[in-house]
């Protein structure tokens, strides 16, 4: 199962295209900004990443970004992000109507939601949440039942979760400091939701959960490392296949600069963050942190 | 070595070592991996050539932890020149870089002198057009730098693959150094057929909020626009002080750029950091310096490279042929005969007599019209 379901992730050949600003609005810290990229928008599926240029000489390098929103038909992307620094404050003041060249789509995607079987528990951390409201989009579209658990620093950091909601799919917030949901870390109510799926299945959860078994739940995940760590550990107790997307330091994004290193679990060596993943099979990658 | 002109504008062609190049735009090693992420972007076979990664005699994992990140024009990595090893790029990568219809140089690194000389054996015959010997790499700890901020071990490594290869060998050099100029002398006199520089220059960023270095290896090569003057400034020099061709690398990333190296003394160029944000950069630069030369009524390289010098007409007067290897090329470090002025960084060489360039004619007859036909053609990409 989880081999039919890491060979459906998707990959494709990307393209760099002049993309048109067609909405750009924020807090002054955190911003969603939708461009008109026709090719990409055709061919991205969700878990993959566009690479943005901003300013000419410095900063030097594109910035990547995971899609929020793909809309083949309208020919747009959406993105989600924070101004973090040089880079993206740029980015946030450029207008409506800017071109931005912009390079994708890049990497593997989540797998087809149509492959695996029992519920999808999609888990954002902070600015992990936005790729879950395309992968909730294709999972609905699937006939997939989907729950979205999100979690944040506070409310202001649960951009996308107004995207999730407006989906219909349900959707469990967390936040460290409870100003929006209940207080805690999205492990909480993950652990909550894996053991159910077990229990309606008639899984016994615990050690010795053969892989062959059809999983009774699917988990997809994007956020912090740490995050990303002990969502893949409730995972694996749990039986459940469980796919996590990373976060890298990147030059290219396309596999020239090898600079964004996943170490394997097994054998010596690196992946590629931005070739082989960013979304990788949780237990063949070991994270830091 | 095989000097066949391959389809492209006879005025871009350059010649080094022997080989005849069908324009002077490389890629530069680390920065195109193998090929494959750019073949589906442009044909590979539009390059002068390509300078693949660092290679070794076995696979090499490269450093953990944060290996790239970015600075003021520029960037910092620590890769450790992760690579899969000699043998994979005999029996996968080469065989489909010929397909490509690609000129290949070999980047070839080493933690000891005899690991340089087995990678040159191995490649010996296999039909790429250039060793290049990386004695410049800051990120590993065994090899690469440590031959190449030593005067003896420089000589000593480019002396031992000289021995071990009849392929045309290029020596790519470090900046950290207090004179590259004595380094370019070196190993010349120890046999290499051309010169490559700069390598990165040695930096750091610190995280402040975690107060640790940012890369893992704490301190990486600083590549991309920010270290361009320096690169120019040590081609200029080096250029000067050398009877080898040189090859000019450093934060090239656009035309313009590409033909200042150039007038410094180049007789090729490598683009290296600018692929990773615009990986049509060397195509770019190609059209650029095709419509430059052009304008510029320029007919052949020949008459850019080293323009711009008081010594351009020794410059001209340089042997684009291979050295001759049969008899012992070792010479007494410092006995090039190279005089250079600290500041300007112009050397004279007994016997060259310095010319002010002159001024090149409107371009006319055939080449000037493959020219245009090509600059027409170049929306091919």
């Amino acid at each position: 199962m989880r081999e039919a379901l890491k060979a459906s992730r998707r990959k494709v050949q990307w393209v760099d295209e002049p993309a048109l600003v067609l909405a750009h609005e924020g807090d002054g810290e955190v911003f969603k900004l939708t461009l008109q990229a026709p090719q990409i928008a055709q061919m991205a599926a969700p878990g993959q990443f566009v690479m943005v240029k901003v300013g000419g000489v410095d900063p030097l390098l594109r910035r990547p970004f995971s899609l929020c929103e793909i809309r083949p038909e309208a020919g747009e992307i959406t993105l989600i992000y924070r101004v973090v620094g040089r880079g993206t404050g740029i980015l946030a003041e450029a207008p409506v109507g800017a071109r931005l060249l912009t390079m994708g789509p890049l990497g593997y995607s989540f797998p087809d939601p149509a492959v695996g079987s029992g519920e999808l528990l999609l888990v954002g951390g902070g600015l992990g949440i936005p790729p879950m409201v395309a992968a909730a989009t294709a999972a609905v579209k699937a006939g997939r039942a989907v729950r979205a658990i999100l979690g944040a620093r506070s409310a202001r950091y649960l951009a996308g979760a107004a995207e999730l909601q407006a989906l219909g799919v349900r959707v469990d917030l967390v936040t460290d400091d409870g100003t929006a949901g209940e207080r805690g870390v999205v492990t909480g109510p993950l652990a909550a939701a894996l053991e159910r799926a077990s229990v309606e299945t008639g899984d016994t959860a615990g050690a010795g959960v053969s892989a062959e078994a059809e999983a009774s739940a699917e988990v997809w995940a994007c956020g912090p490392e740490g995050m990303l760590k002990a969502v893949g550990a409730l995972a694996a107790q749990h039986g459940a296949p469980c796919f996590l997307s990373v976060e890298r330091h990147m030059a290219c994004g396309f596999g020239a600069c090898i600079g964004c290193t996943v170490p394997k679990a097994s054998g010596e060596g690196f992946f590629k963050a931005c070739q082989d993943g960013p979304v990788f099979l949780a237990e063949e990658v070991t994270l830091g942190v | 070595m095989s000097s066949e002109v391959k389809v492209g504008v006879p005025a871009l062609s350059t010649e080094l070592c022997g080989v005849r190049f069908q324009n002077p735009v490389w890629t530069a090693s680390g920065c195109f991996g193998y090929g494959r992420e750019f073949a589906p972007i442009f044909p590979l076979s539009s390059l002068g050539a390509i300078c693949v990664k660092g290679t070794a005699p076995t696979p090499w994992v490269g450093n953990s932890g944060t290996r790239v990140t970015e600075t003021p024009g520029g960037m910092l990595n620590a890769i450790g020149l992760q690579n899969p090893g000699v043998d994979h790029f005999l029996n996968v990568d080469w065989p489909w870089l010929q397909e490509q219809g690609a000129t290949v140089i070999v980047n070839i690194v080493g933690r000891t002198i005899d690991e340089y000389v087995e990678v040159a054996r191995r490649l010996e015959g296999s039909g790429v057009a250039g060793l290049e010997l990386n004695i410049s790499c800051p990120n590993v700890k065994e090899g690469g730098i440590a031959f190449g901020t030593s005067l003896e071990g420089a000589q000593a490594v480019t002396a031992a693959v000289r021995a071990a290869t009849s392929l045309p060998l290029l020596v790519k050099l470090s900046p950290n150094v207090t004179s590259i100029v004595d380094f370019a002398q070196a190993v010349e006199a120890a046999g290499a057929d051309a010169v490559t520089l700069i390598n990165t220059l040695v930096g750091m960023e610190i995280d402040i909020n975690r107060k640790r270095p940012v890369l893992g290896n704490v301190v990486g090569g600083l590549s991309g626009p920010a270290v361009k003057p320096v690169a120019l400034r040590m081609v200029w020099q080096v250029a000067g002080a050398v009877s080898i061709p040189v090859v000019g690398i450093g934060g090239i990333a656009t035309w313009q750029d590409a033909v200042q190296f150039l007038l410094a003394g180049a007789r090729a160029i490598q683009v290296g950091t600018a692929c990773f944000y615009n990986p049509k950069a060397p195509v770019e630069i190609i059209e650029g310096l095709a419509a430059y030369m052009e304008r510029e009524g320029v007919r052949s390289l020949d008459e850019l490279i080293g323009a711009a010098r008081p010594d351009f007409a020794r410059i001209r007067s340089l042997p684009t042929g291979r050295r001759s290897t049969s008899a012992s090329p070792f010479q007494t470090l410092g006995d090039a005969g190279a005089l250079c002025d600290p500041v300007t960084g112009i050397c004279e060489v007994p016997g060259a007599t310095p010319a002010v360039p002159k001024a090149p004619s409107k371009a006319t007859g055939e080449a000037a019209d493959a020219l245009r036909q090509w600059i027409k053609d170049s929306d091919r990409f």
